[in-house]
């Protein structure tokens, strides 16, 4: 399994697509919090949400993890990856492991900046900030985030073989079905797999999308259920993909 | 790998697609030391067989093991066996050696088998160009060297000719006897006999999904039975049953020649002069390994 999560990780880090995305994570996430530390004055009570909780990898590593086992079908390099990992279940639990592991440490690595940069400007401005010990929990809350919308990517990108129709499919749910649900339903849509990760990020309920009256899960249930979603995810798509015939 | 067995068994393998029974109760055997080659034209069923040996493809019944082993069952597969496929895809964006470098790790073989690998097939120099930039005979070669890098005792390789020049393709084939030489197990599918011809030891030969022949190739293709001896008299039909009678195979053809198998010319007028049949053509018919081959297929190659 280490030998495989080898593979995976470099198999990341050697296409330009995840150094594109990354970067634009990491552009943007700084960005955000650049100019929210700029031109709002965060209270003591909001600021860790306001400014610290700008981390956009989770939706980036989620791309990317769609983008990484779809196209092992797009490029047909399947063939290849199964001659070197026959068991099809560790093959897909590899590349899960990968993406979560490597949407952790981008999220890491962003959240240290923008907490860096964030606490700059606040504290150039004369404004309240987190304390430590607040700040580094929060950024521990959004690896953990990256951590499951990356595992979150490959279970849906292993259910569409089709490259295009797994990042129009994830983007129509999230930004679409799931939204829409939340508004009609928002007691079911708090549980939808891409409302769960604000719940385990603490963003803070009016944020997160959901109405007056509606409480977002804690971050430690919200973590559960996300755990649940990939889990349903990840068996469906290993059942796919033991059935297929790569002909 | 337990050598007591053989290091590829195939036992009564069928695979249906739909209405399109794909293969059907095919069996054979690859010894060690030997190259086989897997013949029968497009669409004769060869790559399904050997999608079904590696497990890309699921069987519908029978066997296929690597030393007595399902290949999802091999401890080290890529150690066990080295596989280039026909249709070998590569990430576009990725070099050549970062392709190997995530088969290596995959693999768990040491990093410097990637440049061992790039040099034995001779695209060292481009190794570090992203992949889209390959020529096919490229792409050929880093499969090759894909399949190269655990060292396998088994080699797999569907139509590796694909894409090759001549020069490639005389590497090909040397590359071929060099790892039999070595005491490996090389199983090498063409539709085409004359791009394996010279290289294999065995053929087997399928045709519509089913195993047409097997043996050494020129058994199979040639030998006892390849004369073919093409004759005309003026009684046809009493030289048809007197060639019969003394054992030949005989068939009248629509232009009203007997084709007489696995005879030669000189017994064919033998005969004919002992039954006092006076001959208008007798004519020794040069009978290729393609030929013989197209036969067992039920015709050219496409």
């Amino acid at each position: 399994m280490t030998a495989l999560l080898h593979a995976e990780l470099i198999k990341l880090r050697t296409t330009r697509t995840f150094l594109a995305l990354a970067g634009v994570a990491v552009g943007t996430s700084l960005l955000l919090a650049v100019l929210v530390s700029l031109l709002t004055e965060p209270t003591e009570e909001s600021v860790l949400g306001d400014v610290f909780t700008s981390d956009t990898t989770g939706l980036f590593i989620l791309i990317l993890a769609v983008v990484g086992i779809s196209g092992e079908w797009r490029h047909r390099t399947i063939t290849s990856s199964l001659l070197a990992a026959p068991d099809r279940l560790r093959f897909l639990a590899a590349k899960t492991v990968a993406f979560a592991v490597a949407g952790l440490a981008l999220s890491l690595a962003i959240s240290i900046a923008v907490a860096i940069a964030g606490f700059a400007i606040l504290t150039a401005r004369d404004l309240t900030t987190p304390a430590l010990g607040e700040l580094a929990a929060q950024i521990g809350r959004n690896g953990i985030v990256a951590m499951l919308l990356g595992a979150l990517g490959v279970g849906l990108g292993a259910l569409v073989r089709n490259q295009v129709v797994a990042i129009v499919g994830v983007l129509v749910i999230g930004l679409v079905i799931e939204p829409t649900l939340l508004a009609l339903e928002p007691e079911v849509g708090r549980f939808g797999p891409f409302t769960l990760p604000n719940a385990v990020a603490g963003i803070p309920e009016e944020d997160g999308g959901l109405g007056d009256g509606v409480e977002m899960l804690s971050p430690g249930l919200a973590a559960v259920a996300m755990l649940a979603w990939i889990g349903g995810f990840y068996a469906a798509g290993a059942t796919l993909l033991r059935r297929r015939d790569l002909d | 790998m337990d050598t007591a067995v053989p290091p590829i068994d195939i036992k009564g393998l069928s695979k249906r697609f739909g209405a399109v029974q794909a293969v059907s109760d095919l069996s054979f055997r690859v010894e060690p030391g030997r190259v086989i080659g897997f013949l029968g034209p497009n669409g004769a069923g060869k790559s399904t067989t050997l999608r079904m040996l590696l497990g890309l493809v699921r069987k519908d019944a029978g066997e296929a093991s690597f030393g007595g082993l399902a290949y999802e069952d091999l401890p080290h597969p890529s150690s066990q066996v080295g596989a280039v496929l026909e249709d070998a895809s590569f990430h576009p964006g990725r070099s050549g050696r970062n392709h190997l470098r995530v088969l290596a790790a995959a693999g768990g073989h040491p990093r410097t088998r990637v440049d061992d690998v790039l040099e034995q097939v001779g695209i060292a120099d481009a190794a570090d160009r992203r992949v889209k930039g390959y020529s096919m005979g490229m792409r050929q070669r880093l499969a090759i060297a894909a399949a190269l890098l655990g060292d396998p005792e088994v080699l797999i390789l569907d139509e590796p000719a694909n894409g090759l020049d001549p020069p490639g393709i005389r590497w090909m084939r040397d590359l071929l006897r060099y790892q039999a030489g070595l005491g490996r197990a090389v199983l090498v599918s063409s539709h085409l006999l004359s791009e394996v011809a010279q290289s294999v030891d065995d053929v087997v030969i399928i045709s519509h999904g089913k195993l047409r022949a097997s043996g050494p190739l020129e058994d199979v293709l040639g030998g006892a039975d390849g004369a073919v001896t093409r004759v005309r008299s003026a009684d046809d039909e009493r030289l048809a049953a007197a060639l019969r009678e003394a054992g030949m195979a005989v068939d009248l053809q629509a232009s009203g020649a007997l084709i007489a198998r696995g005879t030669p010319a000189a017994e064919v007028g033998q005969v004919a002069a002992a039954q006092g049949i006076a001959l208008t053509e007798l004519v020794a018919v040069s009978r290729s390994l393609e030929d013989a081959f197209f036969e067992l297929t039920d015709g050219p190659a496409t």
